[in-house]
């Protein structure tokens, strides 16, 4: 039974959006433990809280917007990163959930798994086309090969 | 009473899409009562003219990431009625079940991630994971629940793939269907816990008399095809939709306004539940019972409640098909031929915010003429109406309440803005 799950979050149709499916594609290819699950998300919205639950680990990885060039890529802890939460009781709609607000939720109904890692790659377009940016494309290797890293050696590895 | 007041709410919030609400009374007399619809319209009925046959399901259930299979139901409807197709007993079987887990999963993301959080004191659906997050988890095990269902039968939660004309490409195994069958069963706990909920929530009970439209069949609570009924006696083929729409532009909605008889129309739950009373599952009408509902009841803020009642239904009707598959057995079909490449024809679903209508002309296999006719538009002026009655009780109150109590009348009715945002007709003649 798989205890850590590597999730993609993201709209492939959405240009850079769909960096996650093409890391979690790379990554389908590599040998990976058996207590690693490979998931693409989607745009899941709130239901991630179901979907991170039954491990103990969870890799998410999604374009983030950090104000990084291009393809820059950053991991954090849930911790680690004062998430801009939508304010859900002001904007409200939760047709537009994404990962920030399905975290706070996992986190109010204390259902998160004990450890979150966030891969965030800097998009360059999110506009409706298919494939990614050269700068994204050229950053998925180097986010995979972190992954294995970090699936191998535990979170000491340094980045 | 001499009372002066403005509310202008930008965006209104817990509804899909953009809307405003605008209402001023000047020296206790009401100047302006309005739901403004500000986004921009989307051209779905334009992209599918050129398009071949069967690419109309696939594009048109774009126009909603909610009631997906409802858009796509009523498009195949609509091109297998210009084409002659006759769908298979199986097919409208498997086409019952799916929609039904798309009612469910609209139905209890509105019941509770939208409206339970103004009676529970709450903002959103964040604090409510806090204060009460057994009410929060039994939400998402039965939104999960109902995209599993959808998945199971077209292929995916959203935007079902395996949907097409005349029937279906690919098919649920039975033991997807058994262990959907275990789950239906042991959700009716978390169906009955909706209905105590819903029972205790101090719901507005603002009343106004109006005229209830839905699709209606004598044999079954109706969601797909039947005759279009209305609560003041009328009844229409679905062909003749035009007769009860009659849509119209105003100038503060991109969103076209309807009307039938009356100056409008409700669409919906609450309508449904008027309409179709006794059709209902017999746990369904308990439910009712519970909730202190009957037809007919003219209480906007109760279109939740029929919500809740619908929850019930469909979860007990979904459970009837299954077993109804799982007994015959299901066999691969290919999916019922056109007789005919050129035709018109009108699809109707009645999809979790009301009646919705497609209509396509079709030559040589290709679409040359789209209309498709959306559920919330035809709310919107009954919304308004609603607001223009709701206003003048209200003028002891503040501000902020008023603003209050209008944003959960428009949140009632289960908006879906951007589906109801489509083309307006230009023709110059000359």
């Amino acid at each position: 039974m798989p205890n850590t799950v590597i999730l993609a979050l993201g709209n492939p149709l959405r240009g850079d959006d769909g960096v996650g499916a093409a890391v979690l594609e790379q990554l389908g290819r590599s040998a990976l433990p058996k207590t690693v699950a490979l998931l693409d998300g989607g745009t899941v919205g709130l239901a991630l809280v179901l979907l991170l639950n039954p491990y103990q680990h969870a890799i998410i990885i999604d374009a983030a917007a950090m104000g990084e060039p291009p393809g820059t890529w950053r991991r954090f802890s849930l911790a680690e990163v004062c998430l801009q939460a939508h304010d859900m009781a002001l904007r409200g709609t939760l047709h537009y959930a994404g990962l920030a607000e399905a975290l706070l939720l996992g986190e109010a109904l204390n259902m998160l798994p004990p450890q979150i890692t966030i891969f965030g790659i800097q998009p360059a377009v999110t506009t409706w086309e298919i494939g990614l940016s050269n700068a994204v494309q050229a950053a998925v290797p180097s986010v995979c090969t972190a992954i294995l890293e970090l699936l191998n050696y535990g979170e000491n590895t340094c980045h | 009473m001499n009372r002066e007041i403005s509310v202008n709410v930008h965006h209104l919030t817990r509804v899909e899409g953009h809307g405003n609400i605008v209402v001023d009374v000047r020296n206790g007399e009401l100047k302006t009562c309005e739901l403004q619809i500000v986004e921009t319209p989307r051209f779905f009925e334009a992209m599918l003219r050129g398009r071949a046959y069967l690419e109309s399901s696939h594009i048109t259930s774009r126009i909603c990431g909610i009631c997906a299979v409802g858009h796509a139901t009523a498009s195949l409807r609509a091109t297998e009625k210009a084409l002659g197709v006759t769908p298979s007993p199986q097919t409208v079987a498997l086409r019952k079940l799916n929609f039904h887990g798309e009612i469910l999963d609209s139905h209890v993301l509105h019941v509770y991630m939208l409206v339970a959080p103004d009676f529970l004191g709450v903002g959103s659906v964040i604090p409510l994971a806090r204060t009460a997050p057994n009410v929060v988890l039994r939400a998402l095990r039965m939104k999960k629940l109902a995209g599993d269902l959808c998945k199971v039968i077209s292929g995916r939660h959203t935007h079902p793939i395996s949907m097409t004309v005349g029937g279906f490409t690919s098919f649920p195994k039975m033991g997807d269907l058994e262990e959907l069958h275990q789950r239906l069963i042991a959700v009716r706990s978390d169906v009955d816990a909706t209905v105590e909920l819903y029972r205790t929530l101090p719901l507005p009970q603002f009343e106004r008399d109006t005229e209830f439209v839905a699709l209606h069949k004598p044999d079954e609570y109706c969601f797909i095809d039947g005759v279009i009924k209305s609560s003041d006696g009328y009844e229409y083929p679905i062909e003749a939709y035009r007769d009860i729409t009659n849509e119209t532009i105003v100038p503060h909605s991109s969103a076209k306004h309807t009307r039938h008889k009356r100056e409008s129309y409700m669409v919906g739950a609450l309508a449904r539940f008027n309409v179709n009373y006794a059709q209902l599952h017999p746990r369904a009408k308990q439910a009712a019972a519970l909730l202190g509902i009957q037809p007919k009841i003219s209480k906007p803020y109760y279109n939740s409640a029929a919500q809740v009642v619908e929850i019930v239904h469909c979860v007990e009707d979904a459970i009837q098909l299954v077993e109804q598959l799982l007994t015959q057995g299901v066999r691969y079909e290919p999916p019922a031929a056109p007789t005919r490449f050129s035709g018109e024809g009108v699809g109707a679903a009645d999809v979790p915010r009301g009646t919705l209508f497609h209509n396509y002309v079709i030559e040589d296999g290709k679409v040359v003429g789209a209309n498709c006719i959306i559920p919330t538009g035809q709310n919107l002026a009954n919304i308004e109406a609603d607001m223009r009655a709701l206003v003048p009780t209200l003028l002891a109150r503040t501000q902020a309440e008023i603003t209050h109590a209008l944003e959960m009348l428009v949140r009632a009715y289960d908006p879906c803005i951007s589906c109801s945002t489509h083309l307006l007709d230009v023709r110059f003649e000359g």
